[in-house]
């Protein structure tokens, strides 16, 4: 998800080189070239395709490997395909739906031979889950986005577990990213009538040491969005700061969630400001093993 | 004066032909299941403290008494209009032709209302209890008189009730005037009555 | 301006921010609590939805009957195609009653059709009596919430406005004060009017009848006083039965402030002995979003405003950013069918983050329809030529392993290696208030490699 601002400005600088220097040409001859070699994952073997978002596996590596030693440590076999990029999510969220379409199959060939698809953010699994609709609903396409799961909801849902072994004394305020609560259905929402339920709630509340913090507002969102991040800058701001003062009112020391995008913006307003919080992915505090 | 009507006429035609080009195909219409909305609670209980929510009071009382109770709680109302039989306090005379506009300094209007509804203390009042229509909304104090009997659950139920009424006009009346337009500060007294007592009989 | 722009600009003042986000929060929090107290509410929304629907595919022939019923009770029925018609119809009922004083109370559609300038124009005035839609006529500004249409006012700005122009003493926003005041002012507004334009909150087609809620008792205040009542609605106010009020007016009132119901449901079947009821049924482009079957449920709002109260966009941006009659997210689904190329930047104002979706009492899938408004827009309104070429080598880098690795290489080396003045320009709108993260010495591909290698 990040790919759309942090490849914004990525890109953007990229271009500014290119202009100044010529140096970098990313055209169609040299793109086809590099797609000669389309390599699939077959092994039959297979049975959970570890899907590491590319925000992730570029800028957050420990997230990915936490994910990975959680899911191992559960007695899970795991498969990284290794060809994997991106879900599309940024495109399809910006408009460009119709261009993400390559990114798409490609994550079908990547993973079409796999039981389970899961992966440490909620956003990209609810794209898979939901737009890839604009893909020929092949048999593939259709166990994909029926087999692809959060980290979280596989856990918990998938292998029954919810006391992970994890100790972590510390304060922890949960946020609840909008695309894995209202998208996936990961918990219930303020907004909607009915029993209260949380999948990470119920991962954290067996976290030994943990105090899982109360919230002013429980499930507002972070105002990342994507590209809604760069395009409405002032907005997406605000609606950062106010989450994190919450956090800060509520005597938390350590905001987590299931989805990392909404944690890097968290994170890079908390960062800017220099304020009294740490940023980790839920993957990484149930995998800890501090001791209490 | 025709081309205007013509005109008209072509909206009309317009609009009908491109619904008809534009819409879906037909869907069904859903069958209420009333019973999703079933609760084992007390409806006169429950009728009252929505009516307090709602900023209105109310009492249960003899109907021999009302006048007396009304004597009490409006000492100062002078100009009173009563569009019941079962109280005497009314001061001016009026019927159905009345013109509205003289109702403008009234201090209180007595009208009866034909059903309750539980859930959210709004009480039905058709032109056949007021006589005039603006009575409700133009005086300073509302009062309206409700058989006990006559409290249901829920709108569904309501407008159950109501269904075969004449239809002229009619409203649902939810406590006083009210507005919360300026700063989301509740102020209760806007254009229509100032307080509204509901007289449980 | 686009939302970005304006919603900027709304954000210089950080204090007012606040305030109007919490004005507007603890309206939703009322409606999260009077929705709780509902048995069934979730039941609720489904029906209110399902019937909607089900007008949407029989909505001819629901208008041919309500026409049919209203006719029978002595309703004038007037129907308009388009904004201009609609003020047309009404001009020629003022004229026919040598109208000069008109009083009109709340109508999101008269506020489409722009009917207040153009009354105006005629020499004819037009009191909105509604107080917050008084306060921002008075401020000569259009309404920033369609429930409450002043939100983004303090009460010392209605303090100053009503001493300027209702002659008030100076209260320090004091709001019993001000609406006592207001009272006065309207209370001979209302006596005075020639004809009253109300809106319509449902018009049910077995009964031909309209009905109208409001807290203050304006819309009946109008109504009862004037010759001549004149109700605005568009197409898709019908609803099949009256019954069916059981169920929408249960939702309307907790979605929109929390209340259990309006104070003032009036339901309007006669005019009254000795004078006139129109109604005029108008278009203006309904006809056309229910053709577009993606963007059609959007047809089933009932303008409660719960979307803007939970919208955190809107809660921060301010109803005025989003420059269309109907603001936040239902306005951000519906404006650009109006007009894709002044409204394009809408669907683009929110995270999608879906609340809008869960709290609209008729299920509109509001955030999906603003992630499909997004790709016609992509397809249909020029873009900007950065985003464009920069999402367009992203779909060809992602879709390209080899390719993408390497883009996340050297990506991540300009992060890395790359000095502070570069990275944070203003260019990069990201850094302009966060941080990017660290960037680490090998991403997760390498470290897999290298694990698989070692073990």
């Amino acid at each position: 998800m990040i790919i759309c601002s942090v490849y914004y400005i990525i890109l953007q600088l990229f271009k500014n080189k290119q202009e100044r220097t010529g140096h970098l040409r990313i055209n169609n001859r040299v793109i086809s070239y590099l797609a000669c070699k389309k390599a699939i994952n077959n092994n039959k073997r297979m049975k959970v395709g570890l899907f590491i978002p590319c925000y992730i596996n570029q800028l957050y590596p420990q997230v990915g490997i936490a994910t990975l030693e959680l899911l191992e440590k559960l007695g899970v076999d795991v498969y990284y395909p290794k060809n994997q990029t991106c879900c599309g999510q940024p495109l399809g969220n910006s408009g460009y739906e119709e261009d993400s379409k390559g990114a798409c199959r490609l994550f079908v060939e990547n993973f079409k031979s796999y039981d389970y698809i899961v992966g440490p953010s909620g956003s990209c699994i609810y794209h898979v889950k939901k737009h890839f609709d604009i893909l020929e609903q092949t048999q593939d396409v259709i166990n994909v986005r029926n087999n692809a799961y959060e980290l979280c909801e596989f856990i918990v849902k998938i292998l029954g577990r919810t006391d992970l072994g994890a100790s972590f004394p510390h304060k922890v305020g949960l946020h609840k990213s909008c695309h894995g609560l209202r998208g996936l259905k990961l918990g219930s929402c303020s907004e909607v009538m009915g029993d209260h339920y949380s999948t990470e709630e119920d991962l954290l509340n067996n976290v030994k040491g943990l105090e899982l913090m109360s919230l002013n507002r429980k499930d507002e969102c972070c105002g990342f969005g994507g590209t809604f991040s760069v395009f409405e800058e002032a907005i997406s701001t605000k609606m950062g700061k106010d989450r994190i003062n919450d956090h800060i009112d509520s005597n938390v020391e350590v905001i987590t969630g299931a989805d990392h995008s909404c944690l890097m913006h968290l994170e890079g307003l908390i960062n800017r400001n220099k304020q009294p919080l740490k940023v980790m992915h839920i993957a990484e505090i149930l995998n800890s093993q501090t001791q209490v | 004066m025709n081309g205007t009507k013509k005109e008209i006429k072509m909206g009309r035609e317009a609009i009908l032909q491109s619904i008809k080009k534009n819409k879906p195909e037909a869907l069904p219409m859903p069958i209420i299941d009333e019973s999703a909305f079933y609760e084992d609670i007390d409806l006169l209980n429950a009728f009252k403290s929505n009516i307090a929510l709602v900023g209105g009071t109310i009492k249960e009382i003899d109907v021999a008494q009302i006048d007396n109770e009304l004597k009490t709680i409006y000492p100062k109302a002078n100009h009173i209009v009563s569009a019941t039989s079962k109280s005497t306090l009314g001061t001016i005379p009026f019927s159905k032709e009345t013109d509205p506009h003289l109702f403008k300094d009234i201090d209180l209007a007595i009208v009866e209302g034909e059903i309750g509804v539980s859930e959210n203390g709004a009480v039905w009042v058709s032109n056949t209890n007021s006589l005039v229509r603006a009575l409700p909304f133009i005086t300073n104090d509302l009062v309206i008189i409700l058989n006990k009997s006559k409290i249901c659950i829920h709108m569904l139920h309501a407008y159950d009730l109501i269904k075969d009424r004449d239809r002229d006009f009619g409203v649902f009346i939810s406590g006083p005037s009210k507005t919360a337009d300026i700063e989301q500060c509740l102020v209760v007294g806007a254009h229509g009555a100032m307080s509204l007592t509901v007289l449980l009989i | 301006m686009n939302h970005a722009k304006k919603a900027e600009i709304f954000n210089k003042d950080e204090a007012k921010v606040n305030w109007h986000d919490k004005a507007l929060w603890y309206v939703r929090e009322k409606r999260d609590n009077s929705a709780h107290k509902v048995q069934g509410w979730e039941y609720l929304r489904e029906l209110g939805s399902a019937i909607k629907a089900n007008v949407l595919s029989n909505l001819d022939e629901y208008l041919i009957q309500f026409e049919t019923n209203a006719q029978k009770n002595g309703i004038k029925v007037h129907w308009a195609s388009n904004a201009e018609e609609h003020n047309n119809i009404i001009n020629s009922i003022l004229e026919k009653h040598n109208a000069k004083k008109v009083v009109k109370s709340k109508s999101m559609l008269t506020e489409e059709c722009h009917l207040n300038p153009f009354l105006e124009k005629k020499g004819i005035e037009v009191i909105d009596t509604d107080l917050g839609e008084r306060i921002v006529q008075l401020a000569k500004e259009p309404p920033s919430h369609i429930v409450l249409p002043a939100i983004h006012k303090k009460k010392e700005e209605v303090d100053v406005l009503f001493q300027e122009h209702l002659g008030t003493k100076p209260s320090q926003g004091n709001p019993e004060y001000l609406v006592s005041e207001a009272r006065k002012h309207l209370r001979n507004k209302f006596l005075n009017a020639d004809v009253a334009i109300t809106g319509v909150n449902f018009a049910p087609a077995d009964t031909g009848g309209v009905v109208v809620c409001t807290n203050e008792g304006n819309a009946d205040m109008g109504v009862h006083l004037a010759k001549v009542h004149i109700a605005c609605m568009g197409i898709e106010k019908i609803i099949p039965k009256e019954k069916h009020l059981g169920v929408f007016l249960r939702l309307l009132a907790r979605s929109a402030t929390g209340q259990p119901i309006t104070t003032y449901s009036s339901h309007f079947n006669k005019p009254d002995e000795g004078k006139e009821m129109h109604i005029v049924i108008v278009d203006n482009g309904r006809t056309e979003q229910l053709g577009r079957e993606d963007f059609r449920a959007s047809l089933h709002c009932i303008r409660c405003g719960a979307c803007m109260n939970t919208c955190p966009i809107y809660r921060r941006s301010g109803g005025h950013s989003y420059d269309y009659a109907i603001p936040g997210p239902i306005g951000s689904i519906l404006s650009p069918g109006k007009d894709l190329k002044k409204h394009s930047s809408l669907p683009f104002a929110s995270t999608l983050c879906g609340s809008c979706s869960n709290v609209c009492p008729v299920k509109i899938n509001i955030h999906e329809q603003l992630y499909k408004w997004r790709q016609v827009i992509v397809k249909e309104q020029k873009q900007p030529i950065v985003k464009k070429s920069v999402l367009k080598i992203a779909g060809v880098v992602l879709s390209k392993p080899k390719l993408y690795g390497f883009a996340g290489k050297s990506a991540r080396f300009v992060l890395k290696h790359a000095p502070r003045f570069m990275i944070y320009n203003k260019l990069n709108a990201w850094g302009k208030a966060r941080d990017l993260p660290e960037v680490k010495n090998e991403n997760f591909d390498e470290w897999y490699k290298k694990r698989n290698k070692n073990g």
